[in-house]
């Protein structure tokens, strides 16, 4: 037992260690959140442009803007892309590197959900198309009243998922000297030289924070569901 | 079509680079030890020059999974100062025409072999073949091959009929780390790589070198894939507690690598 307490307060106690744990779960979800909220914005942009191609024949250019980014993007590691922006695209800048982070995390982001966005908008029957502007409604409003919401509710799931696949990504910001979560617990690792705690440490703060965020979409869904009951 | 897209997508992605370019590093501001203070100070995560760095008063301490990496935001301005190994830095600032080792260096410090905790046998096996190539030389040809004046002069190769009956020793090493260890080719070379085989000569092993990233070392020893770690590792009090060490092969400095001037 006193040798359990021992390597508790070595890999934890001794110089305020926790704080490297605690801090780097404070970058960890500060990344998360905003890479989240720039992913979900380029996205649902992204997939818009997209689909009023596919659908109506117009915006060739921003098309294929769009399209070459889902192609670098999803064509090269996460990891590689946040080197890139931090050594090479702001190469002799000194820049926030919470900043590259959030940008390059949110980059990456973007062109996944933008193909999840786009698979929920063709799932969409093109007959409430039809209906909406035999109704009246334009394009744009068909596309904000009838077919988004719609569309979301169908790929909450994938949604979600998602933003769980963000969060344990960002594992990787160390690589331009972040103290993210995963960090924090390698520097521990690294002055004790005893890899089991701070290793299971960090994987449980991980899970509790998935199976929260899980909690909550699955909250949701419950919600949004409501009003499929007829 | 495809092939059209890369290019286009490389062609952005370049002129994002270029425009990037042109505006000024920082000039340097670190002239001696004492100037560090409040100073961002890159290091690799987990040697002691990041220990060291943690106890400069009110700096920041930047830590890279790699020293490389920290090298490179000390040309890009994005850290005032790297504090690195004496031998490593030599390289770094050798191929590196716009940065140089300050005059002062941190206290000295003991290089030795990890092995597993509790695994007192191997850890004397391999102390008493350090004791005799200290003794007979070999441990000195092998430094000066590697590190000074006479460096690539004294190549150790292995005793012809070198008995190998005892098995296989892994050897877990972070080769991004000259003189110590680096890659050539697919084969780590390099101080360590030659110190081990010497050593597993004695012992009548075969060296089988594993390499991975510097802070994978001790989990890979410590869970029985490697048998040895061996990356210019320094003793610690505190890191004793969890794994055995070898007498020191080697002492090493750490220093302080800035922009010129």
């Amino acid at each position: 037992m006193n040798e359990i307490l021992e390597v508790l307060y070595k890999t934890f106690i001794v110089d305020d260690r926790w704080r490297f744990l605690t801090d780097g779960l404070k970058n960890t979800l500060t990344i998360t959140l905003f890479a989240v909220i720039i992913g979900m914005v380029l996205g649902l942009i992204t997939a818009i442009i997209r689909t009023t191609h596919d659908k109506t024949g117009h915006l060739k250019i921003l098309n294929f803007i769009c399209r070459v980014y889902l192609t670098v993007i999803r064509g090269t590691p996460v990891v590689v892309q946040l080197l890139i922006i931090y050594f090479v695209v702001f190469g002799s800048v000194n820049i926030n590197k919470l900043f590259v982070a959030v940008l390059a995390f949110g980059l990456n982001s973007g062109a996944y959900v933008a193909e999840i966005i786009r698979s929920g908008i063709m799932s969409i029957d093109n007959g409430q198309f039809e209906a909406g502007e035999s109704q009246g409604f334009s394009y744009t409003q068909v596309m904000i009243y009838i077919i988004l919401p719609q569309a979301f509710k169908n790929v909450l799931p994938a949604l979600a998922n998602e933003a769980i696949v963000l969060l344990k990504e960002t594992s990787v910001a160390g690589y331009i000297a972040i103290n993210d979560l995963t960090k924090g617990g390698d520097y521990i690792r690294s002055v004790t030289y005893q890899a089991f705690l701070p290793l299971v440490t960090v994987a449980l703060i991980y899970l509790v924070m998935v199976m929260a965020l899980s909690w909550l979409v699955s909250k949701l869904e419950r919600r949004l569901a409501l009003n499929d009951r007829r | 079509m495809n092939l059209k897209k890369t290019a286009a997508a490389l062609c952005i992605m370049s002129v994002c680079a270029l425009s990037a370019c042109g505006s000024s590093v920082p000039a340097n501001t670190v002239n001696s030890v004492d100037d560090l203070n409040g100073k961002t100070i890159g290091v690799q995560l987990g040697t002691t020059g990041d220990i060291y760095a943690g106890d400069v008063e009110g700096a920041a301490v930047e830590r890279y999974n790699k020293g490389a990496d920290a090298i490179q935001a000390l040309k890009q301005g994005k850290v005032d100062a790297v504090i690195i190994d004496n031998e490593p830095a030599k390289v770094f600032v050798e191929n590196n025409d716009d940065l140089k080792i300050l005059p002062d260096a941190f206290a000295v410090e003991e290089y030795a072999i990890a092995i597993k905790k509790g695994n007192d046998e191997l850890t004397e096996q391999i102390n008493g073949a350090l004791a005799e190539l200290k003794a007979d030389g070999t441990l000195d040809s092998i430094k000066t091959n590697w590190i000074g004046e006479e460096a690539g002069q004294h190549p150790y190769t292995s005793p012809e009929g070198t008995d190998r009956s005892n098995g296989t020793l892994v050897m877990a090493t972070n080769p991004e780390f000259p003189p110590y260890e680096s890659m050539s080719g697919d084969t780590v070379i390099g101080f360590d790589a030659d110190m081990m085989q010497a050593v597993c000569d004695r012992l009548g092993m075969e060296l089988v070198i594993d390499s991975m990233s510097f802070d994978s070392i001790i989990a890979a020893v410590d869970s029985g894939k490697a048998d040895v770690g061996v990356a210019g590792m320094t003793v610690t009090e505190e890191r004793l507690e969890n794994v055995n060490f070898s007498d020191p092969y080697t002492t090493a400095t750490q220093v302080v690598i800035v922009r010129k001037d």
